[in-house]
């Protein structure tokens, strides 16, 4: 088709389109919604005992809130590439709190092994990977339509994120409902399943998130009746 | 290639918010603005492979820029967005480019011919296109018309039907039976 009619054509089928909120909106509502959501499967999975125990431990504290700090600016990471020309230095922050969350983990390991050593079972350390993975797909899922609504510009990039923000959120329910004997199990296992969560979203995003989805999530492809 | 002196980014800005409230004319305004200045990033990143696939380009651009338009925040301007774009669909083209590249070999177009005569439709009559111009032109206006429309401006029944004012029934029939005329006009065997 030639450009002119083409761009006739688009002029033509125009209909009007709200611009989407700014990433840091977006991610905010998601991660009300996934705390929500965190915090109700957690509770359902959770004795009062468990929840006491790890209040008082600061060295378990500590590696959550940092988690839910890397979740936040990994969300927000997600829904900056998909908005074109939106600043890419979102995307270091992310990676740095990943960082001082793993550093977090690895730094109170030695401390914390005594005090949670009574709540720990180790015949179940493995329930916490099915936790961060089968509790986080729901929310992949809402950050993919979310996503979709965007630009795809970079969809492993967009999905790396996307899985690092569900995973440490995850994790940190995990960590409530389902202790490990140390900080240094943790990070073997929650790094092991947020790792997985990154490769399936990796793997899976450019079905997910292309132009061509792009396209006819607009709502008003263009009709080439030809 | 027309070239107009570039148009004031803040222009740009809101005839883009225009757009996105739905107003047709600022939107076909913007992109017969910014429909040169995408070919000219295209034909200078990717000139190499041809004007044919680098007009692709530019209309790949302007189909992704239409499909994500949600995503312009008004508030900020309008070519970083666009050029995001570009250089997004730029890459994504030279990857598809690199892929087709590796996979084809690229032939001079060759005479083929066939032992048997009844085979060889490609004959010299045909493609003299100044015969099949003057018997096309020879043809009752309602077929010429239809042939015109349908196989020269390669337009769709739907917009043929418009121009003409004929049902897009009638407009079948008179290609039919303007495409039988031409093949007994220039003496072409077959269907």
């Amino acid at each position: 088709m030639n450009t002119d009619r083409l761009v006739e054509r688009l002029a033509k089928q125009l209909e009007p389109v709200a611009p989407l909120r700014r990433p840091g909106t977006r991610a905010a509502a998601w991660l009300i919604g996934a705390m929500l959501y965190v915090g109700i499967l957690t509770l359902s999975m959770t004795s009062a005992a468990d929840i006491a125990a790890v209040e008082n431990d600061p060295w378990i504290v500590l590696p959550q809130v940092v988690a839910i700090v890397t979740s936040m600016l990994a969300v927000t990471a997600t829904l900056a590439s998909v908005v074109p020309g939106h600043s890419r230095r979102v995307f270091v922050w992310p990676v740095i709190a990943l960082a001082v969350w793993l550093a977090a983990l690895a730094a109170a390991s030695p401390q914390q092994a005594e005090a949670t050593a009574g709540i720990a079972a180790a015949n179940r350390e493995w329930l916490c990977m099915v936790q961060i993975v089968l509790g986080g797909a729901p929310l992949v899922a809402v950050l993919a339509v979310m996503a979709r609504r965007g630009a795809p510009l970079h969809p492993a990039v967009t999905a790396a994120f996307a899985a690092i923000a569900v995973g440490t959120l995850s994790n940190v329910g995990a960590c409530v409902s389902h202790p490990h004997t140390d900080n240094g199990i943790t990070l073997a296992w929650h790094g092991a399943a947020i790792l997985v969560l990154v490769l399936v979203c990796v793997a899976g995003s450019r079905y997910v998130l292309s132009w061509s989805a792009a396209r006819r999530m607009s709502g008003d492809e263009l009709q080439l009746d030809r | 290639m027309m070239t107009e002196p570039n148009p004031p980014t803040e222009d740009l800005d809101q005839l883009m918010r225009a757009a996105q409230q739905g107003d047709a004319a600022a939107y076909l305004n913007l992109l017969r603005r910014i429909t040169p200045r995408i070919r000219a990033v295209v034909l200078r990143q990717r000139g190499f492979a041809g004007v044919a696939e680098a007009e692709d380009l530019v209309q790949d651009v302007l189909l992704s820029l239409h499909a994500v338009r949600a995503t312009y925040d008004p508030a900020r301007p309008f070519v970083p967005w666009l050029l995001a774009i570009v250089r997004n669909r730029l890459v994504d083209g030279a990857r598809r480019y690199a892929k087709t590249s590796a996979r084809e070999i690229r032939l001079d177009e060759t005479d083929v011919t066939f032992s048997e005569p009844a085979t060889n439709t490609d004959t010299g009559e045909i493609a003299d296109a100044g015969v099949l111009r003057q018997a096309v032109r020879e043809l009752p206006e309602g077929q010429r018309q239809a042939i015109e429309l349908l196989k020269l401006e390669e337009l769709s029944l739907k917009e043929a039907a418009a121009i003409s004012g004929s049902s897009v029934g009638a407009l079948k029939v008179a290609t039919h039976r303007a495409m039988a005329t031409l093949r007994r006009t220039l003496g072409v065997k077959g269907k």
